[in-house]
């Protein structure tokens, strides 16, 4: 059972990229940093694993059931009252999710930019617009994800080249100074990141052409290694192991750049980057809540909950945490496996019930 | 109305005197066939040739009194009237119909059919440039207010006899005339089909321009996006039917709709195709570059100077500052009121009178420029985003379009004034989702761009030369993809130096 409307492969790949670099690119070098040191830029790589692991798992229950959402199957495969109960687990996890995701955001610019504005009416702001889209369905997402998407990637390629003449290559030795576990440890933030690719299981019904689903979650998944590991090598090579202290090292590494005395303080892009890539984050977790939550109590029509849900998330946005300390340290630990565990560990969980009773889905005309 | 002429004249002109009752402009003129038999000839006066009346019907009629004319009136119009347009009618409605039109109509005693001649005439304006896109390179033809005419404009430039042109009428009481045209072959039936259905739902009093059709017919009514290309230019229209777009004309109006229509229409101009491509590629960078500045630049200003004055190097904060200082106003407040004192500008340029629009310049130079500085109201600085600001809204080449951008400059501007950065952010990113979620005619309103068509953005990002274009604009020309054959690329057959 689709959504209504579909969406390219291409397009899929555009939503998925800010699903998981948005929040990543501005609170995870340092929490990275803290662990593996000089070796932070290899851990996006590490983390590329549990990514493959969630979009492999993912792409597996897809070819059994082709039509499905995961809250679909996971009541074909356990039975109805525990798919249910994987069903509310998904409710909770993405309204936690996105709610978090939106004090994030509000702390970020409420920190950075409007100091004196209530962090309330910067996240209301963001989530009326995020309402806005998130009732137009499926299509507008993605053709926003389009359109945005390429913008952000041009104006942190434009952050990191202008940044460049201020690199310093040597803060990045000795290479490996303490085996591989550094890193692998450092990893462990990023793994939790990577497997937000689970949003492709919801997505993969309503592509125009499924064959090409794989392929485009593969790339999507390479191209936030290499844009993480980028931004994580800019940031050592500039800070070095200072690095960890700063709590956007993105945002400080932009008030570096200073060109022809004209082109200065250019946080705004920074801001661009961060406000275009987590609007595209919101607007995913968003749509996912509503539709898990439509799927789950059996609507009809989803678009009647889009504003109720709306109003849930900003409630989740305030109670996720008392300050942007405790919110940074509960993103670095606890939801670090509330992320792994919901992501990736369900969807494995219900990819060997599924092997165990060799059960398949109908074939995909079923209708 | 649809009460079939009786064989008795008298009858039918009493009818038809009921008909137009205090109608001083129906003239019924009768006269007696050959002197014998006699007949009614009803017309509306300035809209009939009535030198062609007299010459062609009369004269042949009521002349030959030796050897009578008689027979019911279509063997009367084979034989004796050299008329090249006629046709029957048969009932009030019919004669109705057709004098609305300006055809003169034939009654004769004793028959029971009439016959309509087509020889309509009224006052014209002449071919003319149009006014509101002009060209330099290109075709100085723009259409007329009569749709015989227009439709002529389009069949010269398309001689295809596949080129199609429906009509039907709208209006309880303008019964206005609207063609449909399109490319059999190249538009989607299902595309004309879907105009049809939506032009013939339409039930109005009046429709007196296609501005009334356009608001009628559009997928999404509450946005300020036109969704509907309206164009003076048959070269335009020509270019859209050729595209596999369908083309609506209406009687009484110069200007043409075509559909589906897309953001990316709006910005382009008929020029764009006439002259050498590294221009038009120039020039429609220019575009979006200045379309960009009219929508942000005095937001941007406003953001920048009240939230964000460490974007600026010192020097030129400082030289802002220095003009800032005897304004009164916050810098929100200067931008809206010079703003919306440009709009009052542009309004009363466009509706004065000609006679009175050098006063107008010479005003609007004095409150938007040196003197409202000195006076110390507003900063220099401001006058220049103003008129920056200005001068980018008219590189929109379609004036209308140019308006929706123009207005939602407005509500950015107070976003600016309210958060910053983040606000012109917030307002950017609402109005992307709302072109995202808006179609034309089922097609998204910002196609190519997304959802992405590769093949299309050549004729968007840049204007590739001709010998590229190869095929038509997905999806609307889909029907038949190709417009011109592969290997197109011109160049000398042999290299080297001539001997």
């Amino acid at each position: 059972m689709p959504y209504n409307g579909k969406i390219t492969p291409v397009q899929m790949a555009f939503l998925l990229h800010p699903t998981i670099v948005a929040t990543a690119l501005l609170l995870v070098p340092a929490m990275t940093e803290r662990h593996a040191g000089r070796d932070m830029w290899l851990s996006p790589l590490w983390a590329l694993m549990a990514g493959f692991a969630t979009l492999l798992t993912a792409w597996a229950l897809h070819k059994r059931f082709p039509d499905d959402t995961p809250i679909e199957y996971s009541e074909r495969l356990v039975g109805k009252t525990a798919g249910k109960i994987i069903g509310v687990l998904f409710i909770f996890f993405y309204w936690h999710g996105s709610g978090s995701l939106l004090r994030e955001y509000g702390e970020f610019v409420s920190g950075t930019f409007l100091m004196e504005t209530p962090t309330e009416v910067i996240m209301g702001g963001m989530l009326i617009i995020a309402a806005y889209a998130v009732r137009g369905g499926i299509e507008v997402l993605g053709r926003c994800a389009q359109i945005m998407v390429p913008v952000v990637v041009v104006l942190f390629m434009t952050l990191i080249l202008l940044v460049s003449r201020n690199l310093d290559p040597y803060k990045l030795l000795p290479m490996l100074e303490f085996g591989i576990l550094p890193s692998l440890k450092g990893s462990i933030v990023p793994q939790s990141w990577f497997s937000e690719i689970i949003a492709a299981a919801f997505l993969l019904p309503s592509l125009t052409d499924r064959s090409k689903g794989l392929r485009w979650g593969v790339i999507t998944l390479l191209f936030v290694a290499v844009i993480l590991s980028l931004t994580n090598l800019t940031v050592l090579m500039l800070f070095g192991e200072l690095a960890g202290r700063l709590v956007y090292p993105v945002m400080s590494a932009a008030r570096y750049i200073e060109i022809a005395d004209f082109l200065e303080h250019l946080e705004a892009i920074v801001m661009a980057i961060w406000v275009f890539g987590t609007f595209i984050k919101i607007v995913v977790f968003y749509f996912l809540l509503v539709q898990c939550t439509a799927r789950v109590i059996g609507l009809s029509d989803w678009r009647p909950i889009v504003l109720p849900v709306g109003l849930l998330i900003l409630i989740s946005g305030i109670w996720t945490a008392p300050n942007l300390q405790q919110l940074v340290h509960a993103l670095g630990t606890s939801i670090v496996f509330e992320l792994l565990l919901i992501q990736l560990g369900i969807p494995l969980l219900l990819l060997a019930v599924a092997l165990i009773r060799g059960k398949k889905g109908a074939p995909a005309t079923a209708k | 109305m649809r009460t079939p002429l009786s064989a008795a004249l008298s009858e039918n002109e009493n009818i038809l005197r009921s008909v137009y009752a205090d109608c001083s402009d129906a003239v019924f003129r009768r006269f007696a066939v050959g002197g014998q038999t006699s007949a009614l000839l009803l017309y509306i006066e300035g809209l009939t040739n009535v030198e062609e009346i007299d010459r062609c019907v009369l004269a042949p009629l009521m002349l030959q009194t030796d050897q009578p004319p008689s027979g019911p009136p279509d063997q009367l119009a084979n034989r004796q009237i050299p008329v090249s347009g006629t046709k029957p009618v048969a009932d009030i409605a019919g004669v109705v119909e057709e004098v609305s039109i300006g055809n003169p109509v034939l009654l004769i005693d004793g028959q029971t059919g009439g016959m309509a001649f087509s020889l309509p005439k009224w006052e014209k304006r002449n071919l003319e440039e149009p006014k509101a896109e002009p060209t330099i390179r290109g075709s100085r033809e723009g259409f007329l207010e009569t749709l015989g005419d227009n439709m002529a404009l389009i069949r010269r430039r398309i001689r295809s006899p596949r080129l199609k042109m429906r009509s039907m009428e709208i209006g309880r009481y303008s019964m206005t005339r609207v063609a449909v045209a399109y490319i059999d072959g190249l538009a989607d039936p299902k595309l004309v089909d879907e105009v049809m259905r939506r032009l013939q739902k339409i039930d109005i009093d009046g429709i007196l321009e296609s501005g009334y059709v356009e608001e009628l017919i559009e997928d999404h009514p509450w946005s300020p996006f036109p969704q509907v290309m309206s164009t003076e230019r048959p070269d335009t229209a020509a270019a859209g039917l050729l595209e596999g777009r369908v083309a609506m004309l209406v009687d009484g109006t110069p200007f043409a709709l075509v559909v589906p229509a897309s953001l990316f229409t709006v910005l382009q101009s008929a020029e764009d195709y006439y002259q050498r491509f590294w221009i038009s590629t120039a020039i429609r960078w220019l575009r979006y570059f200045f379309f960009v500045i009219s929508l942000l630049l005095p937001s941007a200003y406003v953001a920048i100077l009240t939230y964000h004055q460490e974007m600026l190097p010192t020097t030129l904060l400082l030289s802002v500052a220095i003009s800032r200082e005897e304004v009164p106003f916050p810098a929100l407040v200067e931008a809206l009121l010079m703003e919306i004192t440009f709009e009052a500008l542009r309004e009363a340029g466009v509706r004065l009178p000609k006679q009175v629009g050098t006063a107008v310049s010479i005003v609007g130079a004095l409150v938007i420029g040196e003197a409202a500085v000195s006076a110390g109201l507003v900063s220099a600085p401001m006058v220049m985003v103003v008129s920056l600001t200005g001068i980018a809204s008219f590189t929109i080449p379609r004036y209308h379009a140019g308006f929706a951008f123009r207005l939602l400059r407005f509500p950015i501007i107070l976003l600016a004034g309210t958060l910053g950065l983040l606000g012109i952010m917030l307002g950017i990113i609402a109005i992307v989702v709302h072109m995202c979620t808006i179609r034309s005619f089922g097609v998204p309103y910002l196609t190519p761009l997304s959802p992405a068509r590769g093949s299309m953005l050549k004729d968007v990002l840049v204007r590739a030369p001709w010998w590229m274009l190869n095929t038509r604009p997905q999806p609307v020309g889909q029907l038949n993809p190709h417009r011109q054959s592969d290997n197109q690329r011109p160049g000398p057959d042999t290299g080297g130096e001539q001997r």
